[in-house]
């Protein structure tokens, strides 16, 4: 198993190589200007000549490049070219709020769609079974800044019982932490709670046709420890999978989810980075986010193995 | 329930005393840079004003007022300025404001800022006389020598110490020290997301009542904190659950539901305005034909982009049958009848004596800036009922904005028109307004070339009188009419609102946070 993840952590670095220079590529070609932006909608062209050139923005391609990746060897994201911050800072600024939006949706998503999804496949095509996959699709479908808007105006607006915006570390204590993350994390968590809801019915339904299920119920096992013990278990696979793909959509719905609840996090530092052309934070976040994907992966082979130990690497 | 289960832990709020003591604000942008000399867009101006303090500064009546400086003299040829200093003025690190201070900042500002750029052209040199004293002098008198070092537009001449101020005024400076009322709290500053200021205990105001960037600059607020919000809606329920306490540029849509509550006042946010505009490449066919410029003039209706930008509130905008901000002195007409005809028949005409024949036009339109989107699709729409073929790119602010800096033709990765906006305190007179210039090649974008109006902006630098002065822009109204410099779109107007416990909000062309106390 060592050997397997030292392998793997070593076949991320080609990944990040083809990552960096696709993104780096792509920026250079994209349109946009940063030195534009700086300069602001008073300054001559004159001006945006001096600012691109100070920026360096004027050099051939190559050689822009190969100072980035000689820099990102050593560790150094470069500076973002409008707060003139270090990018690494940038991103550890933003860092913890993106970090507790996900783990708090995760959980709670979790929580919600396992349970439903084991529920509707034990009671399929019963009532129970259709309300729930109602719910599935409703939650897939309805956008997540629609359901942003609603969620506050009944809960922060009219009810007044969670802010509307913001983010309060968890350093300042775990009430006022959860109380900002509640409504963004529902609203981020309802995709989430529908996609894990029906790939756990999908794959339960199977697992429950299974001869070792009826042996179990004749065994006269209880209910719950036969569908959440015994065929859970064997049912995790495909969800463990998914729950591992859906964290990519998690961070593509964090930037909306960020933008509606005014968090501070990393989707947000991506968008206004793109708006703005900032080129090296957008070549950090973008590495940093190819780096976490290639890692859950990862993860998600070393939990099949937990699951399953027939897997082996 | 988690509002219950929460009540057991630490309580995030601040006291009440320390919560009436910090002001919360929405400010119009992300504050992503901090250097004002730097980066001249207005959000980094507004924020600069809290830290650093200014030479002179202009009040309500647009009139340069002394701030920094106790006294100014003026030789009787007009060549040569003394100023010195009020004495006692510290900067945030605690060392005195100097004159060589404040040399060494006019030089870096005088290196980026439109009228210090003239001045510089005719400096013979600016030195420190003595700690509180420097002189500026001159090859050729510049009589708007007071308003350029009082103005209000990006960007002002900030004074900052010799060392910071030494920096290349085309790199930005890593140090964030002024000697303006507030200090900027660096640690706590997350771009994109908020920015703190903190009362700074050794400002000294001046006695008279402040007035815009004039007079005392009382604080009544120990700690600002300015909370990016890009979403309209999020900042509308924020400043309704009484999360913020002031938003400075609420979305016209946003209005009616602030208005309904008694919670809140809205009110004008500065009544200087905006001037709507879009700019036809001088460069290339067919704008390049004067009477095709014209005839899109001609065919325009403002009322139809000021409503497409501020709805039904006709409180919110005027027609602008020029290029100056109405209700300032230098404000004319005259000209302007080609943008009251709004006449598609005329136009056609103006279209076929031009010799227009179906270019493409290239009409690059940013969809991330509400004004700007609304106006473009408003030009492309009146482009077609004119006849004209109308290639619409639909773009972000970004491209827009690198995009119209090509001179190449329109199908080489140019264009034949943009949309923007000036802020109304901008257009007041054309010492700062650039979009007006038609030095061809060195103008803005678009290299409109127009004798006329570039002979009438010198007039107006020597004009010795109120009266000259309005003669020339006069004149020079008349002559970018009819080059058609650019088009404006009609003059219109934005609200700020605050919550009512927050009292001494004023009208200005920035948000003045002297004066403004919280209950």
């Amino acid at each position: 198993m060592l050997a397997f993840i030292v392998r793997r952590i070593i076949a991320t670095i080609p990944v990040m190589g083809f990552v960096a220079l696709f993104v780096f590529s792509l920026l250079y070609i994209a349109p946009g200007d940063p030195a534009a932006v700086i300069a602001g909608d008073q300054a001559s062209p004159a001006d945006v000549e001096r600012i691109r050139a100070g920026l360096g923005l004027d050099r051939p391609y190559l050689v822009r490049f190969a100072e980035w990746l000689f820099r990102v060897l050593q560790g150094d994201l470069g500076t973002s070219i409008f707060t003139s911050l270090p990018v690494t800072q940038l991103i550890a600024q933003r860092i913890e709020p993106t970090v507790s939006l996900m783990v708090v949706t995760l959980l709670f998503a979790i929580l919600i769609a396992v349970p439903m999804g084991v529920i509707a496949a034990w009671k399929a095509n019963t009532w129970i079974d259709r309300v729930a996959m109602a719910f599935a699709v409703f939650g897939f479908s309805v956008p997540v800044f629609v359901v942003g808007y609603l969620l506050a105006y009944i809960f922060a607006l009219k009810l007044d019982w969670f802010p509307v915006q913001g983010y309060t570390p968890l350093s300042a204590g775990f009430g006022p932490w959860l109380e900002n993350l509640v409504l963004p994390s529902v609203t981020l968590g309802m995709v989430y709670i529908a996609l894990i809801a029906r790939i756990t019915r999908a794959s339960m339904l199977e697992v429950l046709q299974q001869d070792y299920i009826r042996t179990a119920r004749s065994k006269g096992l209880a209910q719950p420890s036969i569908l959440f013990i015994h065929a859970l278990k064997n049912a995790a696979i495909p969800v463990v999978t998914v729950i591992g793909i859906g964290i990519a959509l998690l961070i593509g719905g964090a930037v909306v989810t960020e933008s509606v609840f005014a968090i501070p996090g990393l989707g947000r530092l991506t968008v206004d980075a793109i708006l703005r052309r900032d080129y090296p934070v957008i070549q950090g976040v973008v590495l940093m986010f190819s780096f976490v994907y290639v890692l859950i992966n990862l993860v998600v082979d070393i939990i099949y193995t937990l699951l399953d130990p027939r897997i082996r690497y | 329930m988690l509002a219950a289960a929460s009540g057991g832990l630490p309580a995030p709020a601040l006291s009440q005393g320390a919560n009436a003591r910090t002001l919360r604000f929405v400010p119009q942008a992300n504050l992503a840079n901090f250097d004002p000399i730097w980066g001249t867009q207005y959000v980094v101006r507004n924020a600069a004003a809290l830290v650093w303090d200014t030479l002179y500064g202009v009040d309500e009546t647009l009139t340069p007022k002394r701030q920094m400086v106790e006294s100014e003299t003026v030789s009787p040829d007009g060549l040569v300025w003394t100023f010195k200093l009020r004495p006692g003025m510290k900067f945030h690190d605690g060392s005195p404001v100097l004159a060589k201070d404040a040399v060494q900042s006019l030089v870096r500002w005088s290196a980026r800022d439109p009228m210090g750029l003239m001045i510089r052209a005719l400096q013979n040199e600016l030195v420190a006389v003595d700690d509180l004293t420097f002189r500026w002098s001159l090859k050729k008198p510049y009589p708007k020598m007071l308003l350029a070092l009082g103005k209000n537009n990006a960007p002002c001449t900030f004074i900052m110490p010799e060392r910071i101020a030494k920096t290349d005024p085309f790199q930005q400076i890593t140090e964030y020290i002024g000697s303006g009322p507030m200090r900027f709290v660096r640690n706590e500053w997350v771009p994109g997301a908020k920015a703190v200021f903190e009362k700074f205990a050794d400002y000294k105001p001046r006695d008279e009542k402040a007035s815009w960037l004039a007079g005392g600059k009382q604080m009544l607020v120990d700690r600002i904190e300015w909370v990016i919000m890009p979403d309209p809606a999020t900042a509308s329920a924020a400043l309704q659950n009484g999360e913020v306490d002031w938003w400075e540029n609420p979305l016209s849509d946003l209005v009616p539901v602030l208005k309904a509550n008694r919670n809140i006042n809205v009110d004008i946010a500065d009544p200087l305005g905006n001037i709507g505009a879009f700019r036809m490449n001088h460069l290339h066919p067919p704008f390049d034909n004067v009477k095709i410029r014209r005839a899109v003039l001609a065919a325009m209706n403002q009322e139809d982009y000021m409503r497409a930008i501020v709805g039904d509130d006709n409180n919110l905008w005027k027609p602008l049958p020029g290029f100056f901000t109405p209700g300032t002195p230098l404000y004319t007409e005259s000209g302007g009848e080609i943008l009251k005809m709004r006449s598609l028949d005329a136009a056609k005409k103006l279209l076929q004596e031009g010799g227009y024949s179906n270019q493409p036009v290239t009409c690059v339109v940013a969809q991330d800036l509400p004004v700007l989107k609304a106006m473009g699709e408003v030009t492309a729409d009146l482009l077609k009922k004119m006849g004209m073929n109308v290639d619409f790119v639909a773009t972000d602010w970004g491209t827009v904005g690198a995009r119209r800096a090509q001179k190449t033709p329109p199908g080489q990765g140019g264009w034949n028109m943009f949309h923007t906006w000036h802020a109304g305190a901008d257009c007041i007179n054309p010492a700062p307004y650039t979009a007006v210039r038609g030095s061809g090649d060195k103008a803005w974008f678009g290299w409109p070339n127009s004798p006329g109006v570039e002979k009438e902006i010198e007039t107006w630098f020597d004009a010795a009188s109120l009266d000259d002065e309005k003669a020339a822009i006069a004149r020079l109204n008349k002559a970018a009419l009819e080059d058609v410099v650019f088009a404006p779109t009609g003059f219109f107007l934005t609200y700020q609102a605050w919550r009512k416990n927050v009292s001494g909000v004023a009208k200005g062309p920035l948000p003045f946070f002297w004066g403004v106390s919280k209950a």
